[in-house]
């Protein structure tokens, strides 16, 4: 279960401040989907970051099965972060010099997994990149660039699936295969919060929130499933 | 994934970058290991000099009165030109220059001059130092100021002295001592002149040296010149040899004050370089963080990285400054060179040492920054 409680968050810049999160409130239950929806510039990212115990909310609290993100230390919720969260970006923050392989085992010598190779290969695998394993990210179409970083994010089999726009870049039919490894991940009883313009999303998740202004509006859509 | 191989991984990705970083270090030790190695070599070549080294002595002949001559300046006994020679002969007598000379003072059309025949300088075989005075040819002469003045003698005039005609090939500036009532020929000419053939008054021996430590190099030195010439009187110079052995002593000066100087240059470079590497990578910082690197495992990968840079560059670097020292050192430092030169496995130490605490000190403090920023604030910055 996570809670997001009255969450505000104000970026300070050199031109003032930001306001990109004001009072959010949201419960999200263990294994529901959820699809955040809003314009540029409403929040989506911010929120993500923010539940994914990325970002330090000004005002607020991330609760994650009981466990106030933003009051561990910083070493605490790195570790927290690992063993449950695997975020997927737009920009998919590849490390360039690093090999596929290489990129998804990144996360492994967080945790203690026993074989994370064999877990990283069977992932690949599953994604469609096995023959993409020894290649470097600059080599990769953007489909496959998305799905290297989908496979990172579920090495440490995480509860909580967080992606950010992950079909911003790719096309319908690289955008589909994203979404439903995404849906599976949902179907084997993860948490799953995507951020989107997506229609086609729409039609995989139980829920869609939506922000405007840093403010989540009506719910629209199904209402909680489980 | 281990640390160790993601060091390396990177560093086969940025290879350039890291060459770059290493080449810094390399050179930065290069410069201190051979300015260190060249401080030292001039530290000691110093002290062996202001030990031993930088007496000028007058080699009088033994009938020569000494208060006369520490009142005038001119020796009036004479001994041997052969003493020259067998003097600059001699095994074990260390000296930069012989100058010997006959010296008189005679009228000429009622004026005072003193007639100043110089031999040849001569310098130890294999030594090629420009002479200190003026080499002076036969049948001509250098007029001093006053002299020159008196006479009404002006360049290229003929100079008459007894039978014997010089070419006044040169009228000297005015000095303020005795240079300046001196005429000055070769020392064939002035024999001829003063009809002592094949004797001089004096002999100048400039940057005697003396290998034996001792506290009294000058009676070393006088008992070795005794020993060739038995019946040859030495006083010690003392006025030149202070503003030798003071130039020697600026010089070390001057490398303490350049030493810590290059010191700093090098420390801030390899922590420029080192920060500049720290700033590319934020954004890499930023994923290993989102994917739940704690900062003290960043920590661990810059200063890695670090570490093995400074290890490197240290290494080539001392064998680099080593090596140069090794080239130009001999040249700068005679004597003490091929003791002093040597490589100093100190200094390997010293560089293996300080070089990767440099650079990890450098990269510390942006590494930690980067390491415990919010991971989002990382990435979102672009
Ligand atoms: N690091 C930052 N510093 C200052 N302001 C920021 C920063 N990041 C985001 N903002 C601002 O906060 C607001 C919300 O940004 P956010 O990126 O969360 O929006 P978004 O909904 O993800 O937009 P998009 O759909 O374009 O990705 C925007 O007005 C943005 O300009
Ligand atoms: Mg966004």
């Amino acid at each position: 279960m996570i809670v997001i409680e009255n969450i505000t968050k104000i970026y300070q810049t050199r031109r003032g401040s930001v306001t990109a999160l004001d009072g959010v409130r949201l419960e999200i239950n263990d294994g529901e989907f959820v699809a955040v929806q809003g314009p540029s510039g409403s929040g989506k990212t911010t929120l993500l970051m923010t539940i994914a115990a990325m970002l330090r909310p000004s005002r607020g609290h991330v609760i994650i099965d009981g466990h106030k993100l933003y009051q561990m230390s910083v070493g605490k919720r790195a570790r927290f972060r690992a063993r449950e969260i695997g975020f997927v970006f737009q920009m998919f923050h590849l490390i360039p010099y690093l090999t596929v392989i290489d990129n998804v085992l990144l996360a492994a010598g967080v945790t203690a997994d026993k074989n994370p190779t064999a877990r990283a290969m069977e992932l690949l695998n599953v994604l469609g990149l096995r023959d993409r394993a020894q290649h470097k990210p600059s080599a990769l179409s953007a489909g496959e660039k998305q799905r290297t970083a989908i496979a990172r994010a579920l090495l440490n089999n995480p509860t909580l699936l967080l992606a950010d726009e992950p079909t911003g870049n790719l096309d319908p039919a690289n955008a589909d295969v994203v979404l439903n490894h995404l849906s599976a991940f949902h179907k084997h009883g993860g948490t799953v919060i995507l951020a989107t313009h997506s229609r086609r999303a729409e039609q995989l998740v139980d829920r869609t929130v939506h922000l405007q202004n840093g403010v989540i509006g009506n719910s629209a859509g199904c209402s909680p499933s489980n | 994934m281990k640390i160790l191989s993601l060091i390396a991984k990177e560093i086969r990705h940025r290879w350039i970058n890291f060459l770059l970083a290493v080449l810094a270090v390399t050179i930065a030790v290069a410069m201190f290991v051979s300015f260190c190695t060249a401080e030292r070599a001039s530290e000691r070549e110093t002290a062996r000099i202001m030990l031993t080294m930088g007496y000028n002595l007058h080699i009088l002949p033994e009938n020569t009165d000494i208060d006369r001559f520490l009142l005038t300046g001119l020796s009036d006994g004479t001994m041997p030109e052969q003493y020259l020679e067998k003097l600059a002969s001699r095994k074990g007598f260390s000296y930069n220059h012989l100058l010997a000379s006959l010296q008189r003072k005679m009228k000429l059309r009622g004026v005072e001059i003193v007639l100043t025949g110089l031999a040849p300088e001569l310098c130890p075989p294999g030594h090629k130092k420009p002479p200190m005075i003026y080499q002076i040819e036969h049948g001509t002469a250098y007029v001093g100021y006053r002299a020159a003045e008196k006479l009404g003698i002006e360049e290229g005039d003929l100079l008459e002295l007894e039978d014997k005609k010089l070419k006044v090939v040169n009228c000297l500036k005015e000095q303020g001592g005795i240079a300046d009532i001196r005429i000055q020929c070769h020392l064939h000419d002035a024999q001829q002149i003063l009809h002592l053939p094949d004797r001089i008054s004096q002999i100048q021996a400039v940057d005697c040296l003396c290998f034996a430590p001792t506290d009294d190099p000058v009676s070393i030195l006088r008992s070795q010149i005794k020993s060739v010439l038995p019946d040859a009187q030495v006083l010690q110079s003392r006025s030149m040899a202070t503003a030798r052995t003071r130039q020697r002593r600026m010089i070390r000066d001057i490398f303490a004050v350049v030493m810590p100087g290059i010191a700093i240059a090098c420390g801030i470079w390899i922590a420029v370089l080192t920060m500049m590497n720290v700033r590319d990578r934020e954004h890499e910082i930023g994923i290993l963080r989102a994917v739940g690197y704690g900062a003290g495992r960043v920590l661990l990968l810059f200063l890695g990285r670090a570490v093995v840079v400074g290890l490197l560059g240290a290494m080539l670097g001392f064998l680099f400054g080593t090596a140069l020292a090794q080239y130009f050192g001999p040249g700068v430092f005679k004597i003490t060179a091929p003791t002093i030169l040597s490589p100093q496995l100190a200094w390997l130490l010293w560089s293996l040492l300080l070089a990767p605490v440099f650079s990890a000190i450098a990269s510390f403090i942006p590494t930690v920054l980067a390491a415990t920023m919010d991971p989002a604030a990382i990435l979102t910055e672009e």
